[in-house]
């Protein structure tokens, strides 16, 4: 794979658990959201993440440019929860239905708060994977430097 | 006497750290992709190969999956600790490499010069 | 006078020798072949390290620490080169100041 292969696999992994970070904080954002363009209310988005397939020796097609190395991680989808939507009495509420129920987003803060903890954590691994094999590089470099 | 590795075989032990830092840059970077499996690469079995070998140019190691670790409800088994330690193992050692490389090439400038 | 062996350069290795050769005995000192040696040496491991210097150059995702190992034997290397050279010129000038 090569050095300059290794930060592109923990690069991608920082650009996959920001996009995750972003879906968690629209969540949190849309907790109360009884109504959408779509009709209804906001429902909550899960991420899917996958790993780029591949030996992770065979340095191929990585210097084509395009192809993501062996071992990248990806988001490869945004789905939607299918938790069904929390129901409470709001006869008052304009978004009620018949019966007087509103329907609010099935989303615990709480939950979305861990998710947000662990991409924020998850980030900050690959973040020192970057400064690791940024310190590799320079200390290979050093080899040709009078010592 | 045994004499100090020579730069073949330092060469050959900064490539099997290399390789074994690309596995574990991957195990980090999927540490919440559903399903992967925390990989590794046999590093004894390499470095004894690098050595038998005078630091021959190794075939590419083989990655096997780690046995034992838990894995979580979506099937992920990579534990971020243990990928934290391996890194900073693996540069440590790196370091270590590249000091002993450094040496022998002023031990042999050092005997150009005072020849 | 007998021949000088420089340790490391194994005398079955020498090319054709130059014209420094002393002339006549086969006992000459050949430093003209030994330089023509270490010349080649020298020519040999710059190229491979110019080789993967472009590899790596050009994004070829080559094994970085190799290839800096090469370039620093390539460069040491020459430092030898220069070295024998200097002392076969200080020999030949000394032999040369010889009066007879």
């Amino acid at each position: 794979m090569g050095m300059f292969n290794m930060m592109q696999v923990s690069a991608s992994a920082l650009a996959a658990e920001r996009q995750r970070a972003e879906v968690t904080a629209v969540n949190l954002a849309n907790a109360e959201t009884t109504h959408t363009d779509q009709g209804g209310p906001y429902v909550r988005k899960e991420v899917v993440f996958s790993a780029t397939h591949g030996s992770l020796f065979h340095a191929a097609f990585s210097s084509a440019g395009n192809m993501a190395p062996a071992g990248s991680v990806r988001l490869t989808d945004v789905v939607d929860d299918p938790t069904p939507a929390v129901r409470r009495y709001e006869p008052g509420n304009p978004d009620a239905d018949a019966t007087g129920y509103v329907s609010y987003p099935a989303i615990n803060p709480v939950t979305e708060m861990v998710d947000l903890m662990g991409s924020v954590r998850s980030y900050q691994l690959n973040a020192s994977a970057i400064s690791a094999e940024k310190q590799m590089i320079e200390q290979s470099i050093s080899i040709l430097k009078p010592s | 006497m045994a004499s100090p590795p020579g730069i073949d075989v330092l060469q050959g032990y900064l490539k099997v750290l290399t390789d074994r830092q690309q596995v574990i840059v991957s195990n980090m970077a999927n540490v919440d992709t559903p399903g992967y499996h925390t990989k590794d690469i046999d590093f004894q079995t390499a470095m004894r190969q690098v050595i038998s070998s005078g630091g021959e140019a190794q075939l590419q190691p083989a990655s096997m999956e780690l046995q034992g670790l838990p894995e979580r409800p979506d099937g992920n088994n990579v534990n971020i600790d243990r990928e934290s330690l391996m890194l900073s193992q693996a540069q440590l050692q790196f370091q270590l490499g590249v000091q002993l490389v450094k040496g022998q090439f002023s031990q042999i400038i050092t005997a150009i010069k005072e020849a | 006078m007998s021949n000088v062996s420089l340790g490391a350069i194994p005398n079955s290795y020498l090319p054709e020798t130059s014209s420094i050769e002393a002339g006549g005995d086969g006992n000459g000192l050949n430093f003209g072949a030994v330089l023509k040696n270490a010349i080649h040496n020298v020519d040999q491991m710059n190229s491979s390290a110019g080789a993967q210097v472009n590899s790596l150059l050009q994004g070829g995702g080559g094994d970085m620490t190799s290839v800096m190992i090469a370039v620093e034997k390539a460069d040491v290397s020459f430092q030898l080169m220069m070295q024998v050279r200097n002392k076969i010129v200080s020999a030949y000038q000394d032999i040369e100041k010889m009066q007879f």
